[in-house]
């Protein structure tokens, strides 16, 4: 009896503490921006804040230092954390990169863990630029976390058939293109991207990867994450 | 919340030494400190009271931010407002040199108990929630660099209260980096992270 007196209580109580803390929410909430749910939608459509962080001369020394506010959770390395789904971004493109960083402060790309972070009152376009030619020099570590390795052959398949024409023999993607590079990345996070751009919600997708990945199920998509995960990083320069 | 009430005593005794000196002259540095500052920042900026920041040794950039913001209303503060009123560009500019280049006193552990948490979640930030770590900015030993301040051997009370001033929203002044962080940490990482970072030399 007591108890469900006190029910309706609480929940007041809770909503109440919820409705103090929305200041500092709102500020840091992520804007939604038209996406692939859009009619018309573009893959990668111009973009003022890409392509000024595109035209910069990019500087990876200073990139290092600026660096220094993504470290928190990219790592110093730039090794990402794979149990909690945070990329692996030593040695990525660094057009990707931008690209990526560009559509989340935009709100093409919902990421409401990262956006906090990305935002221009934090890093300018050009200093964008300079962080992701700093990454783009950082050897790849060979650490990233792996599948199961049950399904290789099924996803070596697979990847061979639809992925290596965007993202290369070797997982190295094409800069020019902005496709990544999937080598090297954590098995988690391919596996959670691929799931999220099949299903929609990573909505900053490309149609055409998209269409394929329709008619893949959970377990293709987590044999080909494996996979890819697996792929050697090329030696650079 | 009640903690970062202003604290009426040293608040009427820091407007009182403020209005002997209404006008500003060419003062330097040192004596503005004197006059206006030492009475809750302490001298040589080791402040003494708990809510009151330490400003030895903080970094310089930060400083200067923070005095203009509070002079500009960017960072609110009933007791700072009238007190930076006065100053000019140049005075800011002069004080956060002059407290930037004092010798902070070394860190004060208040709960051991709570450390070992605080330093884990200043090392390593909490990937359940997404607190990155704090070292990233505020470097391994907590000296802060540029804008990024100084967070070694602050007073638990004063960390504390940023902290729920961020939390809520409440402090909006720099990035809004500290507003998501202070938000997603809990009561214990926020007590904990403010012990370690006293305790730091």
């Amino acid at each position: 009896m007591r108890i469900k007196l006190l029910a309706p209580a609480m929940l007041g109580l809770a909503l109440l503490a919820i409705a103090g803390q929305s200041s500092s929410a709102d500020l840091n909430k992520q804007p939604r921006a038209a996406g692939i749910e859009t009619y018309g939608y573009a893959w990668n459509s111009p973009d003022q804040d890409l392509n000024r962080a595109l035209a910069h001369p990019a500087d990876a020394e200073k990139g290092q230092a600026d660096y220094k506010i993504c470290k928190g959770c990219h790592k110093i390395d730039g090794s990402g954390l794979a149990e909690a789904d945070y990329p692996q971004l030593a040695g990525q493109h660094a057009s990707v990169i931008i690209k990526q960083m560009m559509d989340i402060r935009a709100g093409r790309r919902d990421n409401p863990r990262m956006y906090p972070f990305s935002g221009d009152w934090i890093v300018s376009a050009e200093e964008i630029a300079d962080i992701a030619a700093y990454l783009n020099k950082l050897p790849t570590p060979a650490t990233n976390g792996k599948g199961n390795g049950y399904n290789l052959s099924r996803g070596k398949a697979l990847y061979y058939k639809d992925c290596a024409s965007c993202h290369g023999k070797s997982g190295e993607g094409d800069a020019k293109k902005f496709y990544p590079m999937v080598a090297g990345q954590h098995y988690s996070y391919l596996k959670r991207e691929t799931r999220e751009s099949r299903d929609q919600g990573r909505r900053n997708a490309s149609l055409e990867m998209v269409k394929v990945l329709k008619r893949y199920s959970d377990a293709d998509i987590d044999a080909v994450s494996d996979y890819m995960s697996r792929l050697k990083v090329a030696e650079k320069h | 919340m009640k903690s970062f009430t202003p604290k009426p005593l040293i608040a009427f005794a820091c407007l009182a030494l403020s209005a002997v000196i209404a006008a500003p002259v060419q003062a330097d540095a040192e004596a503005i400190a004197n006059e206006m500052c030492a009475g809750c920042h302490g001298a040589d900026g080791n402040s003494m009271v708990p809510g009151f920041p330490k400003l030895a040794g903080q970094q310089k950039v930060y400083l200067l931010r923070e005095l203009k913001d509070y002079r500009s209303g960017k960072r609110v503060s009933e007791i700072m407002a009238p007190l930076v009123s006065t100053l000019s560009d140049q005075d800011v500019a002069d004080l956060a040199d002059f407290y930037a280049k004092q010798k902070p006193a070394p860190g004060v552990a208040g709960n051991p108990a709570l450390l070992s948490v605080g330093k884990n979640l200043y090392l390593k930030g909490n990937s359940n929630t997404d607190v990155p770590s704090c070292d990233s900015c505020h470097e391994e030993d907590g000296s802060g660099s540029g804008k990024f301040p100084r967070v070694a051997g602050q007073h638990v009370d004063y960390a504390l209260d940023q902290f729920r001033l961020y939390a809520t929203g409440k402090r909006t002044n720099g990035s809004r980096v500290m507003q998501a962080v202070a938000n997603r940490m809990s009561e214990e990482e926020t007590r904990a992270v403010a012990e370690y970072m006293a305790s730091m030399p």
